[in-house]
C-alpha cells in the first residue's frame, strides 16, 4: 500500500510538473486525482479495508501525499495564470505612438492674458479695479484732468470726437476724475483701471486707432513721489523679472507735477542696444507722476491734506514685450493661428 | 526743436561728447530724440592732395591718381572722374570706409591697375547739394588748395557737426531756443555760459515811431506788439556762418532779412517777422481779430478765408498775415525792399493753436507762441536782429522801438518750505541745496525763515505757478535717480473688483474651457454691414452714433452689435484656411439715448460667439463631422450651467440673421437670456461664405442678475434612487422641451431629473412620428423607494404626456 501510494504521488507529481500545459489540463489532473472517481478518493476509500491498527499510519501517509500534491497544483495554477497572463498582455500590445483623443482648447486673448496678470499684481498690494465709459465727456478726459480747451498738450492725443462735448476717451485717465468723485473727499483710494481708449492714429505696426490702457491712481495723506518709484519698480519687476533695469526720466502731463518716463532696461539686449530700443538700451514703457494739485481740487480733494500718485500704461505694450510681438495689428487681427498660441 | 552742437559752443564750453550731452539733458526733463552727427559715414574719408595724375594705360576715360594722404607712402587711385588735376586737394575714401550712400570700399582692381581707396563727389558725401555752386555738384568734390592733406574729410567739409532733435514737452516754451537749452547745460554742468553782447547801433536819424503806427485791438489775444524800422536795406544772401546754424535747426535760408528773423527766434525763442515797409498801407500794424469771410492772402500765395475771430495783424486796409502763424503775400520781404518793419510780438497761445490747427498750418513761430513766449523778450529780440543786420552792413537802423505792452507782466512769485518739498518727493533736500538748484535755473530766492522761501519765477518759465512745481525742478535738478524708492504707507485697502468684472473674467474662462477662442475687435463699424447683417429697417442697431472725424470710411460708425465683428473675424480666418473657427468676444456695443448724440450712450455689455468648422479636432478617431446647432447650442447650456444659471426655458424663436427654423430662444420668464442659432443663408451669402456657422448672442447684465449668487452643497442621498428609461412616441412637431416640462410637472414627489437621451425616427414608429427617450432619475431623502411607487409614477407621466400630445409608450 505504501508503495502504492509512493508510486501514484510521484507518477501525479511528474504529472503535474511536466506533463501538464494549461489551466484546463491541470484541472483534468486534479480531478483525476481527487475527483469523485479520482485515484486518491480512491485510495482513501481502500482504507477501509486495511487492518485496523494501520489505517492511522497510512491514513496519514495518503493526507501528506495528498497535502503536497494539492500543494503543487496550486503552485502550477499559479505559474500558468501568470504565464497565461503575460501571453495576453503580449498579444494586446498598442502603438503608444498613435496620438491621443483630443477636445478643443479654448484660449484667452494674449491681452486678457496680459490685463489678467497686471490687475493679479496691482490687486496684490491693494489696489481695486475701477471702470469708466469709453464714450466719455471732454470735461472728464480732458478738463478735469487739468487740460483746457486749446492746451497744446491736446495735441499728444488726437480725438475721436462724437459731439463737440462728447468724444471717444483717449485715455483711461478720466477714470482718475470719476472714482475720486464717487468717494468721499480726502478719502484714500488706490485704483487701476483698465480699459479700451481711442486715438486718431494710422494704424500700424505701433499704433492702433483703438488700444488699451490701465490707468492707476493711488491718494492718500503723505503720498510721495518715492512711493510712485518704489510701487512701480515693484509692478514691472513683477510683469517682467527681478532683473530688469527700471529708469525714469522727468516728462510732462498737464494732470501730473512733477511727472516721470518710465523706461526699463530693453528686454531683448538688456541694454546693450538693439533695433528694438532704437540703440539706447531702454524701452519707455509707462508715464506717471504725482498728481497735480488742480487734478484733486476739481474732484473735491485737498490738495493740502491729501497727495497721490498716477500712471498710465498701455497693455499693448507689456504684451509685445512679454510674448515678443513686433506687429501690433495681430492683436485686433484675430487670426486663429496667432490666439492659438497663447496659453 | 534742432540745434546743432556748433550752435550750443558758441555760447557755452561742452566737454561731454553727443550722446553724453543728449543723455544729461534728456534725465533732466529736456528729451533729446535723436543725435544726427554729420560725419556719419565719413569715418574713414581723409583729405588728400593728387601729387600725380596719368591717363590709365589699358582706358580712355579712367585716370590713376597717386595720392598723398599725409601717410608715408602715397596711394594708388583710379578714377572714372574728368575734373581731376594734379595738385588738387580732394575727399578720399580709404580702403573700409562705409559712406552714407551705402557704399562699402575695398580694395580693387580697374583694368589691371590696383586702387587702394575712391575720390568722393560731394553727393557721395551727402553733402546738402543745393548748398553747393554749380561746379561742385558733380564730379569730384575740390577742396581749397590751403587744406591740411590727411585731416578728415568731415572737418574740412565743415561735417564734424552734430544736430541734437529734441523731443520738448508742452509746458517748456522756455527751451524752444538755444539759449534755453545752453541755461539747461549751464545748470546741469556748472558751467558759465558766455552770452553774445546784443545791443543795436540806432544810426538813422530817422523815429521808427514817426515812420509806423502800431496798435493792439485786441489785449486778449495779443499782450505786447513791439517794432523797430530798419532802412537802406540791402537784400541779399545772408553770411555763410548764419546759413550753417539755420539748416543744422532744420530753416532753409532764404534772404538776409528772413535769416535773421529766424535765426533770432532760433537763438531766443522770440518768433519775428518782417515786412516791407513800401507794401504796408497807411504804414500801420493793428493786432485785431479777422472779421467772418475776410481774406487773407498768406506767403504761401492762397487766399485763406477768416472764419471770424482769428488774430490777424493788418495795416490800414486788410490782413497783412495770420500773426503768429503766417505772414502776408503783399509785404514780403523781396529783392527790392528797403525798409522794413520788424516785429517782435507776444500772442495768446490758445489762440494761435486755434488757428493753426484750423488752416492745418504749423510753424516754427505757431510751436514757440502755442508753448508760451517771454513776454518781456520782444525788444530784446528786436535789438538782436537789427545789429545782426547792421552788423552784415545791411540797414540803417532808425530811432526807437515802437513797443505797445499795454499791461506789464509781474513776475510771478511762489511760496514754499523745504519740508513741503521733501514730503512730496520723499527726499531730504537741504533747504540750502533747493535754493542753489532754483537760482540757478533764474529764479531768484528770499528766504522767509528757516527752511521757507518766496521764488520768484523767472519771465521765460511760465509753467512753474506752485509749490509742486517747484517740487518738480528741484526733482529733475536733482536727479529722478537719486530719490529712493519706497512703498505707500497708510491704511490696507481692500483689493476687490466689481462684481461685473469677476462675472466676465468667469465667462471668458469656461468658454476658453469649452474650446472657444477669444477675439478683441475694433469698436468701429460701417452702415453696408447692417445690410450683409439683414439688421432690419426700423431696428436699433442700425441707429449706430457716426464719428465726427473718422480716421477713415471704413470705420465711420461705433458699434451697436458684435455680430458684424465676428463675422469678420470668421471670413477673415477662412479666407487664410483657418477652417475650424470657435471664436466668441465679450465687450460693449453702444447704443445713443437719442441721435443726433446729446449725452454719453449706454454702453451695453455683450457677448456674442461664433462657430464653424469641425467638431473635434483633426485627428484618428476624432469625430469629424461638421458641428452643428446643437454644438453651439451645447456652449450656452455649459456656459450657464457653469454661472450658476438654471430653471430657464428654450423655444423656438426669430432673430434677423438667423435661419428662421433653427433659432432658440433662451429665456427666464420673459427676459432673453441668449439667442443661439444657425446663420441664415442669406446672410452667409453676403459675407461670402460657403460654410454653416453658428452664433450666439447674450446680455452680460442679464446673465449677471440671474446667476445664482449663493452657493450650498447638497448632502448625498443616503438611499438608493431609481431610474427608469422611458421611450414616447409624439408627433414630429412636438418640442422635446415641451414633452419634457409635462414630465417634469407630472412625475411626482420623488423625481430628481430627466435627460434626453435618444431621438428616433424611422419606419419602426411611423410616417411624421419621433421617439424620445428619456432617462429618469426619482430618489427620497427619507427612505429606500419600491418599484411600485415608481411604476405608479412612470404610469402617471406615459398618461399626462398621451393627454397632452397623444404620445404613446414605445415598447
Amino acid at each position: 500500500m505504501e508503495e502504492k501510494i509512493a508510486q501514484l504521488k510521484q507518477e501525479a507529481a511528474d504529472i503535474i510538473r511536466r506533463h501538464t500545459d494549461t489551466l484546463p489540463e491541470l484541472n483534468d489532473v486534479r480531478v483525476k486525482l481527487f475527483g469523485k472517481k479520482g485515484e486518491f478518493t480512491s485510495l482513501l476509500r481502500g482504507l477501509k479495508e486495511l487492518a485496523q491498527e494501520e489505517r492511522p499510519r497510512i491514513g496519514q501517509i495518503v493526507n501528506e501525499a495528498r497535502g503536497q500534491l494539492e500543494a503543487l497544483l496550486e503552485e502550477k495554477k499559479e505559474e500558468l495564470k501568470a504565464r497565461d497572463m503575460a501571453e495576453k498582455l503580449a498579444g494586446e500590445k498598442l502603438d503608444v505612438t498613435l496620438p491621443g483623443r483630443h477636445k478643443w482648447q479654448g484660449h484667452l486673448h494674449p491681452l486678457t492674458l496680459t490685463l489678467d496678470r497686471i490687475k493679479a499684481i496691482f490687486m496684490d498690494m491693494g489696489f481695486t479695479v475701477e471702470e469708466g465709459p469709453e464714450i466719455e465727456r471732454d470735461y472728464f478726459n480732458f478738463e478735469a484732468l487739468n487740460l483746457p480747451k486749446d492746451h497744446p498738450a491736446r495735441d499728444m492725443q488726437d480725438s475721436f470726437y462724437i459731439t463737440e462735448e462728447i468724444l471717444m476717451r483717449t485715455q483711461t485717465s478720466p477714470v482718475q476724475a470719476r472714482t475720486m468723485q464717487a468717494h468721499e473727499p480726502n478719502t484714500p483710494i488706490r485704483m487701476i483701471a483698465p480699459g479700451r481708449v481711442y486715438r486718431r492714429d494710422d494704424y500700424d505696426a505701433t499704433h492702433s486707432p483703438m488700444f488699451t490702457q490701465v490707468e492707476g491712481l493711488v491718494i492718500g495723506e503723505g503720498i510721495r513721489f518715492s512711493d510712485l518709484k518704489g510701487t512701480l519698480e515693484l509692478f514691472l519687476h513683477r510683469i517682467f523679472n527681478d532683473n530688469i533695469g527700471v529708469r525714469f526720466r522727468p516728462s510732462f502731463f498737464p494732470f501730473t507735477e512733477p511727472s516721470a518716463e518710465v523706461d526699463i532696461s530693453c528686454v531683448m539686449c538688456h541694454g546693450k542696444g538693439c533695433r528694438v530700443c532704437k540703440g539706447t538700451g531702454w524701452l519707455e514703457i509707462l508715464g506717471a507722476g504725482m498728481v497735480h494739485p488742480h487734478v484733486l481740487e476739481m474732484s473735491g480733494y485737498d490738495p493740502k491734506k491729501v497727495s497721490g500718485f498716477a500712471f498710465g500704461l498701455g497693455v499693448e505694450r507689456i504684451a509685445m514685450l512679454s510674448y515678443g510681438i513686433d506687429d501690433l495689428r495681430l492683436f485686433y487681427d484675430n487670426d486663429l493661428r496667432f490666439l492659438r498660441q497663447f496659453e | 526743436m534742432q540745434v546743432s552742437i556748433k550752435w550750443l559752443k558758441d555760447y557755452i564750453d561742452i566737454e561731454e561728447t553727443p550722446e553724453q550731452l543728449a543723455d544729461l539733458l534728456t534725465m533732466a526733463g529736456v528729451p533729446v530724440e535723436n543725435v544726427v552727427r554729420a560725419d556719419e559715414g565719413l569715418e574713414k574719408v581723409v583729405t588728400g592732395r593728387l601729387a600725380e595724375v596719368v591717363p590709365h594705360p589699358d582706358s580712355d576715360h579712367l585716370q590713376v591718381c597717386t595720392v598723398d594722404v599725409g601717410e608715408k607712402e602715397p596711394l594708388t587711385i583710379v578714377t572714372g572722374a574728368p575734373n581731376v588735376k594734379q595738385g588738387q586737394v580732394v575727399p578720399v575714401a580709404l580702403v573700409g570706409a562705409h559712406l552714407p550712400n551705402g557704399q562699402k570700399i575695398s580694395k580693387g582692381k580697374l583694368r589691371g591697375v590696383a586702387s587702394m581707396g575712391m575720390l568722393c563727389s560731394a553727393d557721395e558725401l551727402k553733402m546738402e547739394l543745393a548748398n553747393l555752386p554749380e561746379e561742385q555738384k558733380t564730379g569730384i568734390y575740390i577742396l581749397p588748395d590751403d587744406t591740411p592733406v590727411g585731416q578728415p574729410a568731415a572737418k574740412a567739409l565743415g561735417l564734424d557737426d552734430c544736430i541734437l532733435e529734441f523731443e520738448l514737452t508742452a509746458n517748456r516754451g522756455d527751451c524752444f531756443s538755444v539759449f534755453g537749452i545752453v541755461r539747461e547745460i549751464s545748470v546741469l554742468t556748472g558751467r558759465k555760459p558766455h552770452w553774445p553782447e546784443i545791443g543795436a547801433k540806432e544810426d538813422d536819424a530817422a523815429k521808427a515811431e514817426d515812420m509806423v503806427k502800431i496798435a493792439i485791438d485786441a489785449p486778449d489775444l495779443c499782450s505786447r506788439f513791439s517794432a523797430r524800422v530798419l532802412k537802406n536795406v540791402k537784400i541779399g544772401p545772408s553770411p555763410e556762418w548764419m546759413q550753417k546754424r539755420l539748416e543744422g535747426a532744420g530753416i532753409r535760408a532764404i534772404n538776409n532779412v528772413v535769416d535773421v528773423t529766424n535765426f533770432v527766434m532760433v537763438e531766443l525763442g522770440q518768433p519775428m517777422h518782417a515786412y516791407d515797409y513800401d507794401e504796408v498801407v497807411g504804414h500801420s500794424l493793428t493786432a485785431r481779430r479777422a472779421n467772418q469771410g475776410e481774406n487773407v492772402h498768406t506767403l504761401d500765395d492762397s487766399s485763406r478765408l477768416a472764419k471770424g475771430g482769428e488774430l490777424v495783424i493788418a495795416d490800414a486796409e486788410k490782413p497783412a498775415g495770420l500773426a503768429g502763424v503766417m505772414g502776408g503775400l503783399e509785404t514780403e520781404i523781396t529783392e527790392k525792399t528797403t525798409t522794413v518793419v520788424l516785429e517782435a510780438a507776444s500772442f495768446n497761445g490758445p489762440s494761435i493753436r486755434r488757428t493753426s490747427r484750423a488752416l492745418g498750418l504749423h510753424s516754427e513761430a505757431s510751436g514757440r507762441f502755442e508753448r508760451g513766449v517771454d513776454v518781456t523778450g520782444t525788444v530784446r529780440a528786436l535789438d538782436r536782429a537789427a545789429q545782426l543786420l547792421a552788423d552784415m552792413g545791411a540797414c540803417s537802423v532808425t530811432k526807437g522801438v515802437v513797443d505797445v505792452y499795454p499791461v506789464k507782466k509781474e513776475p510771478a512769485a511762489v511760496e514754499f518750505t523745504a519740508e513741503e518739498v521733501n514730503g512730496r518727493l520723499g527726499t531730504a533736500v537741504a533747504g540750502e541745496k533747493m535754493k542753489s538748484i532754483l537760482e540757478s535755473l533764474g529764479f531768484d530766492i528770499e528766504e522767509k525763515g528757516a527752511g521757507a522761501y518766496r521764488a520768484i519765477v523767472p519771465s521765460w518759465r511760465n509753467d512753474v505757478s506752485c509749490m509742486e512745481d517747484i517740487s518738480e525742478e528741484i526733482a529733475r535738478i536733482y536727479g529722478f535717480d537719486h530719490i529712493p524708492s519706497t512703498t505707500p504707507q497708510g491704511e490696507i485697502m481692500e483689493a476687490r473688483q466689481s462684481a461685473r468684472q469677476a462675472f466676465s473674467d468667469k465667462i471668458r474662462r469656461v468658454l476658453a474651457s469649452l474650446g472657444m477662442d477669444e477675439a478683441r475687435s475694433f469698436a468701429f463699424t460701417h452702415p453696408s454691414m447692417f445690410d450683409k447683417l439683414n439688421v432690419p429697417e426700423d431696428s436699433p442697431l442700425r441707429r449706430a452714433i457716426p464719428i465726427m472725424n473718422p480716421l477713415t470710411d471704413e470705420y465711420p460708425l461705433v458699434r451697436t452689435t458684435l455680430l458684424t465683428n465676428l463675422f469678420e473675424n470668421a471670413t477673415r480666418n477662412f479666407s487664410r484656411k483657418n477652417e475650424d473657427v470657435r471664436l466668441f468676444e465679450l465687450a460693449p456695443v453702444f447704443l445713443p439715448k437719442a441721435l443726433p448724440v446729446t449725452e454719453q450712450p449706454d454702453e451695453v455689455l455683450k457677448l456674442a460667439g461664433i462657430l464653424s468648422g469641425r467638431r473635434e479636432p483633426v485627428g484618428l478617431g476624432q469625430d469629424s463631422a461638421a458641428l452643428d446647432f446643437y454644438d453651439a447650442k451645447g456652449i450656452v447650456e455649459e456656459l450657464f450651467s457653469a454661472l450658476s444659471i438654471s430653471r430657464y426655458t428654450v423655444e423656438a424663436g426669430e432673430h434677423f440673421a438667423l435661419h428662421p427654423g433653427k433659432t432658440a430662444i433662451f429665456k427666464k420668464g420673459k427676459e432673453v437670456l441668449a439667442v443661439v442659432g444657425e446663420v441664415h443663408p442669406a446672410v452667409q451669402e453676403a459675407f461670402g461664405v460657403t460654410k454653416k456657422m453658428y452664433i450666439f448672442e447674450m446680455d452680460v447684465a442679464t446673465l449677471l442678475a440671474h446667476a445664482e449668487k449663493n452657493f450650498t452643497s447638497q448632502p448625498l442621498p443616503r438611499y438608493p434612487g431609481i431610474s427608469r428609461d422611458l421611450a414616447l412616441i409624439v408627433s414630429e412637431e412636438t418640442a422635446a422641451a415641451d414633452v419634457e416640462r409635462v414630465i417634469k410637472k407630472n412625475a411626482g414627489p420623488y423625481f430628481k431629473n430627466v435627460a434626453l437621451f435618444d431621438l428616433y425616427t424611422g419606419k419602426q414608429i411611423g410616417e411624421g412620428k419621433k421617439s424620445l427617450a428619456f432617462a429618469l432619475h426619482f430618489q427620497s431623502g427619507e427612505r429606500t423607494l419600491t418599484d411600485e411607487e415608481i411604476d405608479a409614477a412612470c404610469k402617471k407621466i406615459v398618461e399626462s404626456v398621451g393627454k397632452e400630445f397623444g404620445a404613446e409608450l414605445r415598447m
